[in-house]
């Protein structure tokens, strides 16, 4: 080789090395405003300030990141960004809000109070005043077509069984949504538990009384509709150029996967926002929006929880961290058809093998919380580890001993399989649990990596023995995650939990007369299910990592609400602070 | 060479057909369907969803349906907010083609200068340096190859973006100059024809490494013509075939999308809706962009087969 050539390898060699190390050192320049805030930490408040503190309205301008959401039509959504949308385009006649306590409450949002109740019969009152986007006044008769709309059959609403039999108990809803006769729907409709007696009164009549009632009634699934609007512009009504809205924003830009453009309302008669746009950038991958956050382009975005030390190293960016906890809680899910996991003393000894505050911190890096309880936390009733990590909590020996138990009988422990979405970080999950099962009893399990589809069929046919999977609350009550699941040949009962105590406590709850004693009664079912691991072995509580610029003020925890941005139940609370 | 062109053109119609029930067969065999999720829904939601898409016909007669609409370009609706599948591809082809084309046109003039003057510099440092280049990107996959860019010239430097796509998203934007950022285009473009330039770039060296050893250049030397004649009229001409066969398949697949660049700076295309809709099981959309994409594939090879002959005289066909 000539010396020329040999020159110019060292010279490529050593421009190969200064690239690199320009990439990997440094935490660049962030977008961080770098005065110091207390906006850091898990699901800080941050301070809500007034006008002298916001930016001029032409700098009140954010760019947010959610996943493209199915529907903007809140009677379509299934899905927690179309959801995380609605709330700034719509709202019901209450709002859930953070009760400063970690949990939530409910207040008015178009209702003037709360229900007047006689029976099962509520009558609710309208604020006076109320406007949709167009000017046209908002009325009940908007609140009735809404619903009727969520029991219509064509409309096809996922979340139509909220307003069924068991959970929101409206007369009339299931008939309507069940039917195939058309001949029978005009009636069927007009026989509806809701009706408009005025412009600002509604009554709604229940099959029988219950507690839940203005929970339910802040859902997406209860937000009112305009009946010419959609008759005129059909599917197409929640086109920028054709929707109308009653919440603080509307929609005034759609690019399919791409993103959205709100901007104020003019009729919204709730505290006007501060903000004059929000962008919503549609991104599933949350290492891109991260990355994406650091070169200034987003003020908020979700990010994955491996993101977060990267972030909490980073002087700027981990002033802008914020761990919000979710409705969530995640489990191992367990077949108690299988012979061998339907012995409680299996069961335990696969569950005191788990070190969950090891799992979370090596493969969560310690973003989610662990939890032998499956009420999460916020929820009124909420139990805690306190009350179970004695029973089925991390124990080597009480494991061990649980083992030996099953082995006295004469039982063999057969090899288990566990089902799981083929992801980085259930594959990490995978493992550790394979490795504890191991190592602590010498039990084999083999994971099985399988596309979430095809998971989530598995696991309605029930075919798996056992399977991480869990709840995400659709409503912050205490049976929203038990009704269903637990009780025997519940629709959600995919492990076959049939457990005579779970069923009585589930009976106790339906005949309570007291809303604590409705608690009361929810938490035996949370006490037997969890100690006996009826179903379910709980690992830990789920919590969702975001980035928020230090600019972002007004951002209030969600509580116990899907936390697909934080404080999106208050986005006119949002504002940009001033530089 | 029209007769073979048209017969070509016609042999889509089979191809199709077959392309479209091999998927359909294979998308019902797959477990899990559109409405299937954890939180399962209670019967009667998913027997109204599946009425709305007439997902709850015979087998046969969806195939039926489908086979029929599509053959009017009627190609169903996407599960993911009721839009035409035939809206979806044509406005996140919109998107692709952009990103494609681009790439394909710096992989194109990367990869044959690049292979050109290596071969032109054999085992001198321009040869080095395009050796060293196409092994690099032949060896680095385009997601890391991305993510270096971005972590460097985006987080780091700070010149470029990363968020979205730097171009016009629709069709009128075209003759917008607000819906062009240049800082946007830079590095999804630079990531997804790394790999190409550098397969195309093995590929010219080789050829033209071929075509100076030949006869006819020292002869065309011998006469005195000038280097850049020699070069420009008399190798690289005959060096094209090589890499015009490998320039088909490459514009093809650039052109139908990269799930990962698209996936990694959030681009609307068309290469991460296929896959998005094989993950949720939205079968029109499936089925919409394999016969997109098997069109594309095929006329993409068509128009190779028709440049052999415009660049090589000798070929004809009958």
């Amino acid at each position: 080789m000539s010396i020329r050539n040999r020159w110019f390898l060292l010279f490529a060699g050593l421009m190969s090395l200064v690239l690199v190390a320009a990439a990997a050192c440094g935490g660049g320049k962030s977008s961080a405003d770098k005065t110091a805030t207390a906006g850091a930490g898990t699901g800080a408040k941050t301070a809500t300030t007034g006008a002298a503190d916001q930016a001029p309205a032409d700098q009140q301008k954010i760019v947010t990141q959610m996943p493209e959401p199915e529907f903007v039509d809140p009677h379509r959504s299934n899905f927690e960004q179309d959801i995380g949308i609605e709330r700034m385009l719509f709202r019901g006649l209450y709002n859930l809000t953070d009760d400063g306590k970690g949990g939530v409450k409910v207040e008015p949002a178009m209702a003037a109070a709360d229900p007047t109740v006689a029976g099962s019969v509520y009558t609710i009152k309208l604020k006076a005043g109320l406007k949709w986007s167009d000017g046209q006044p908002l009325t009940a008769a908007d609140f009735v077509y809404g619903i009727q709309r969520e029991c219509d059959a064509t409309v096809a609403s996922p979340y139509q069984y909220v307003l069924g039999a068991g959970l929101g108990e409206l007369k009339g809803c299931d008939e309507l949504f069940t039917n195939k006769d058309a001949a029978q729907t005009q009636a069927l409709t007009d026989a509806l538990g809701i009706k408009a007696t005025d412009d600002l009164t509604l009554v709604v009549t229940l099959n029988k009384p219950i507690a839940t009632f203005t929970t339910i009634w802040s859902l997406w699934a209860t937000f009112p509709s305009r009946k010419d609007v959609i008759t005129k512009f059909g599917d197409k009504w929640t086109d920028p150029a054709n929707i109308v809205v009653n919440g603080p924003f509307t929609l005034t830009e759609l690019v399919a996967k791409d993103h959205a453009t709100l901007k104020p309302n003019p009729n919204w008669t709730g505290k006007k926002p501060a903000l004059q746009q929000i962008t919503v950038k549609f991104i599933d991958d949350l290492s891109a929006a991260f990355k994406a956050f650091q070169t200034g382009e987003l003020t908020e975005t979700n990010i994955q929880a491996t993101d977060v030390a990267t972030a909490k190293k980073d002087a700027a960016l981990a002033k802008q961290v914020i761990v919000v906890p979710s409705a969530r809680i995640t489990a191992i899910e367990i077949q108690m058809k299988n012979a061998a996991i339907s012995d409680l003393n299996l069961r335990t000894a696969l569950s005191r093998a788990i070190d969950r505050k090891t799992l979370v911190d090596v493969v969560y890096d310690g973003v989610h919380a662990p939890a032998t309880y499956w009420v999460v936390k916020g929820l009124k009733g909420f139990q805690g580890n306190e009350a179970f990590d004695s029973k089925i909590g991390f124990d080597v020996t009480a494991a061990k001993a649980a083992l030996a138990a099953y082995k006295a009988s004469g039982k063999t422990v057969p090899e288990l399989k566990f089902t799981t979405r083929d992801t980085p970080q259930r594959r990490n999950e995978a493992d550790f649990l394979v490795k504890a099962w191991k190592d602590t009893l010498g039990i084999t399990v083999t994971p099985e990596f399988v596309d979430s589809k095809t998971r989530s069929s598995r696991f309605n046919k029930e075919d798996f023995e056992l399977f991480p999977g869990g709840w995400q609350l659709d409503y912050p009550d205490i049976e929203n995650p038990l009704v269903g699941l637990f009780d025997t040949g519940g629709g959600n009962n995919k492990y076959n939990c049939s457990d005579p105590d779970v069923d009585a406590g589930f009976k106790e709850a339906a005949a309570a007369t007291t809303d604590d004693a409705r608690i009361k009664a929810y938490q035996k079912v949370e006490t037997n299910v969890v100690t006996k691991m009826c179903g379910v072995i709980p690992m830990y509580q789920d919590a969702q990592p975001f980035m928020l610029s230090t600019k972002l003020g007004g951002v209030l925890p969600n509580g116990t609400i899907d936390a697909g941005q934080p404080g999106n139940y208050c986005v006119e609370c949002w504002f940009v602070k001033k530089s | 060479m029209a007769t073979y062109a048209i017969r070509r053109v016609l042999w889509v119609i089979p191809v199709l057909w077959a392309v479209a029930t091999i998927t359909f067969v294979l998308m019902h065999l797959v477990p899990g369907g559109p409405f299937t999720q954890d939180k399962k829904l209670p019967p009667a939601v998913t027997d109204a969803l599946e009425r709305r898409y007439h997902f709850d016909q015979p087998l046969w007669k969806q195939y039926s349906l489908f086979l029929w609409n599509s053959s009017h370009g009627d190609l169903g609706l996407s599960v993911r907010g009721d839009r035409e599948v035939s809206d979806v591809i044509r406005h996140g082809f919109f998107v692709t083609a952009q990103l494609g084309t681009m790439g394909f046109v710096v992989a194109v003039v990367l990869g044959m200068t690049l292979g050109t003057l290596s071969a032109l510099n054999h085992n001198g440092p321009l040869d080095y340096l395009g050796v060293g280049f196409s092994t690099i990107g032949a060896s680095v996959p385009n997601f890391i190859l991305g993510s270096f860019l971005v972590v460097l010239f985006a987080v780091n430097i700070q010149i470029f973006k990363v968020l979205g796509w730097g171009g016009p998203l629709q069709v009128s934007d075209i003759f917008d100059s607000s819906a062009y950022d240049w800082r946007k285009l830079v590095l999804p473009v630079v990531a997804i024809s790394a790999l190409p330039a550098s397969f195309i770039a093995r590929v010219t060296r080789a050829s033209v490494l071929e075509v100076l050893s030949q006869d006819y250049i020292r002869t065309a030397r011998a006469k005195g013509l000038a280097e850049s004649r020699v070069v420009l009229r008399h190798t690289i001409k005959n060096a094209l075939i090589p890499t015009l066969t490998v320039m088909g398949p490459i514009a093809a697949n650039l052109v139908t999308g990269s799930f990962i660049i698209e996936t990694m700076f959030a681009i609307n295309g068309v290469g991460k809706e296929s896959i998005d809709a094989i993950v949720r099981r939205d079968y029109q959309v499936i089925l919409g962009t394999t016969l997109f994409y098997t069109m594309i594939v095929t006329f993409a090879n068509l128009a190779v087969d028709l440049a052999y002959a415009a660049v090589d005289p000798r070929i004809r066909y009958r």
